[in-house]
């Protein structure tokens, strides 16, 4: 019976007369830590996305006094049919749609082969690996400028392979062939080096077992390799998708959002009336770049959603 | 060790704070014998202002010139951010002549009259009038000319000689001549004309139509007839076989020896320095060879002084002896491909001698070179370039592409508040 003695000890233990008043002492720590990420999250992040709010509710022209107009912009935009933001929001909106329904799947499909490939240890795999991860680790410039001289009419290669002359940089559907096959060649490497950590952590003895079972290589891939990645998939489509939504590069590079801006994505048109070479329309702008972020984070939420339904 | 934790922590936390607050620009004008200039010249241009900055400052002036160039668009987006906080503005800058009505119009730009006495040779007579006359607004001088730079056309001497003989003889090429020469050339697969820029190409036919980009300064006007005939004129020399194909890259053919006419900027008489074969350099196409009807469209780099309550008379008066300087030494800027505005450079033996020079020699081909200095004329280029490819290889119907762009400039333009 010794338990009572031991816990009658602590009983002289508080002295109040140290902290003269009950208020709680605050624990610093995780404050110091976190300051230096968060103040720059402030500065970089929150204080641009609220001033860009407050921005999309003026007509501005980044030099003179900002007026508040309310959400003149908005309404223009989205229903004013007869003005010519109408029609820049409402086609750029369109061809960013396309573009990541075009080009998502291909992002993700793409490198997550190329990883069960790699995943296989085949020969020269870590050369492979840097291969095909090289392209990431270009800048967008340089990708477009490699993929131009591909297309060419005449002199390129994929032409002379396809012994055509396809324009493929101004004609559609080829325009978006272009851009979507330049734009997963230029993103494989990001994902795959994902599936392929995901992949290492798949144990073995579940493709033993099912070996054992009698399922060949397409059953494995289905039932344990998809199902034990879940995870790093979901992750990457919503980054990639979030990623392909702010497209920008590639048909300004490309196609210069044409022909007749059938490739004009929507951040071309932010850029151009926010800093084109004419006098800013910011709040146009703006009320264009608040929308496409607000429909980026319902694209994300129903991923996640239908993603997660499936467990 | 919690401690020592702890107070790394606190160190990066104060090391984060101290670079935010610090002025990690380097372009502020608060140190006091310096006067920051900023310029778009990236290119290899870039290297001619530099090596123009170092002379004079080997003069030993009381100011000496702190040399900055920036990516032209960075540079115009910018400017517009440090004038609108007040900080690090630019002692001095060069804009393109288009953007200075605008900057006026804003009250943006300080004026240089009270500068100016003590520089008598900063004058209309010793500079090329369509240049000079753009910093001219509301009786007060705003810019300086630098030079006035335009878009021409070179073409190669050997097909010249073989599809267009005498055509060269005036030196003045017209669509009927290219026309010509496209018609014989096309049987041994020579293209006649490039497709290149719209924006140059198609302004100065309109001018030579008779076009204008507004009649009051503000409303554009450019859905009308001149318009559609000069674009339709470019349409119906694509659909004739005379100009290269959609998609053939008009730069590669000249270097190949397979096209005759290239029309292009003086600017880019550097790149082309390694063509193994003769070519020259005249006049962009034109409807006629009335050489009173000529127009090549230009523009012009302008140096300017945005307001900043930093920068003090004195400095002022240093920028200005900076310019006159460039005034009366602007051969650099010459060996860049450019026209100096300076008149002077007429003189420069070393100048007669270079191919952009007929520009400037006589003056009735200086008075064709034209700057379209609408205050608007950003949200032209801008539409001219997204649609004018489109329209001529025929993916929009020249209507409708002249209607939308009018429609587009309209929406935009009633956006501007400095008008109202």
């Amino acid at each position: 019976m010794e338990v009572p003695v031991k816990s009658m000890e602590p009983q002289p233990k508080p002295k109040p007369k140290i902290k003269p008043d009950n208020r709680k002492s605050v624990n610093w720590t995780p404050w110091v830590f976190i300051t230096p990420h968060l103040l720059i999250f402030s500065v970089f992040f929150l204080v641009p996305i609220i001033y860009g709010i407050y921005i999309s509710f003026t007509s501005w022209d980044l030099i003179g006094k900002a007026d508040f107009v309310g959400l003149a912009n908005y309404k223009e935009i989205l229903f004013q049919k007869d003005s010519s933001f109408y029609t820049q929001f409402h086609n750029g909106f369109k061809n960013t749609f396309i573009f990541v329904i075009l080009s998502v799947p291909g992002c993700i499909i793409v490198p997550l082969l190329l990883a069960s490939a790699l995943n296989a240890k085949p020969r020269f795999h870590k050369f492979f690996q840097s291969i095909f991860y090289m392209p990431t680790l270009f800048s967008i410039s340089a990708v477009v400028i490699i993929w131009t001289l591909m297309f060419n009419v005449n002199q390129g290669p994929i032409n002379n392979f396809l012994g055509e002359s396809i324009l493929w940089t101004s004609t559609q559907p080829y325009a978006w062939a272009a851009i979507v096959i330049l734009t997963v060649w230029w993103c494989i490497g990001g994902n795959m080096i994902i599936y392929q950590a995901a992949l290492n952590g798949v144990p073995r003895d579940l493709y033993e077992a099912a070996s054992i079972d009698g399922a060949n290589a397409v059953q494995k891939f289905f039932k344990i390799t998809l199902p034990s990645i879940r995870g790093p998939i979901l992750y990457t489509v919503v980054i990639t998708t979030i990623a392909q939504f702010n497209v920008y590069g590639q048909p300004l590079m490309l196609t210069g959002g044409g022909p007749a801006d059938s490739t004009r994505v929507l951040l071309m048109d932010i850029q151009q009336n926010a800093f084109g070479s004419g006098q800013p329309i910011a709040g146009i702008a703006s009320a264009m770049a608040i929308i496409l972020g607000l429909c980026i984070m319902v694209v994300t939420f129903i991923q996640f959603l239908l993603l997660r339904n499936k467990e | 060790m919690r401690k020592l934790g702890l107070l790394f922590m606190a160190m990066i936390l104060v090391a984060t704070l101290s670079a935010c607050s610090s002025n990690s620009s380097g372009s502020s004008s608060g140190s006091s014998k310096e006067i920051v200039f900023w310029n778009p010249f990236t290119g290899p241009d870039g290297k001619n202002m530099k090596k123009m900055v170092d002379e004079y400052n080997k003069t030993d002036p009381e100011y000496k010139i702190k040399n900055i160039s920036l990516k032209e668009g960075d540079m115009y987006t910018k400017i517009q951010t440090v004038v609108n906080s007040g900080e690090n503005i630019p002692d001095l800058m060069i804009v393109h002549a288009e953007r200075i009505k605008q900057y006026v119009d804003n009250e943006m730009l300080t004026s240089y009259d009270d500068y100016l006495s003590d520089y008598p040779e900063i004058k209309e007579e010793n500079y090329m009038p369509e240049a000079w006359k753009i910093g001219d607004l509301d009786g007060s001088r705003y810019s300086v000319p630098l030079d006035i730079h335009s878009f021409v056309m070179y073409y190669n001497k050997d097909l010249v000689e073989k599809y267009a003989p005498g055509a060269l003889d005036d030196n003045i090429i017209t669509f009927d001549e290219i026309e010509a020469a496209g018609e014989k050339s096309q049987q041994d697969k020579i293209t006649s004309l490039g497709v290149t820029w719209v924006k140059p190409n198609f302004l100065s036919l309109y001018a030579q139509n008779g076009g204008k980009l507004t009649e009051n300064g503000i409303d554009p006007t450019i859905d009308n007839d001149q318009a559609k005939a000069s674009f339709q004129k470019w349409i119906d020399l694509y659909e004739s076989g005379v100009t290269n194909k959609d998609g053939e890259d008009p730069a590669q053919l000249f270097l190949q020896e397979k096209l005759i006419f290239y029309p292009e900027g003086i600017w880019m008489n550097n790149n082309l320095k390694d063509a193994k074969f003769e070519y020259g350099l005249t006049n962009a196409p034109q409807l006629t060879d009335d050489k009173s009807k000529m127009v090549n469209w230009s523009s012009s780099h302008q140096f300017v002084m945005f307001n900043s309550k930093d920068r003090s008379d004195e400095k002022s008066k240093g920028v200005v002896a900076f310019i006159d300087w460039i005034r009366d030494n602007s051969l650099e800027w010459a060996k860049a491909g450019q026209n100096p505005a300076s008149l002077k450079i007429l003189d420069d033996p070393e100048y007669q001698k270079m191919a952009q020079s007929f520009l400037l020699k006589d003056p009735e081909v200086q008075a064709s070179l034209k700057i379209f200095d609408y205050k608007y004329n950003g949200y032209v280029s801008e539409e001219l370039d997204a649609k004018g490819l489109d329209i001529i290889f025929g993916k929009i119907p020249v209507d409708k592409g002249l209607a939308d762009i009018q429609k587009t400039l309209e929406d935009k333009i009633a956006k501007d508040a400095s008008n109202k």
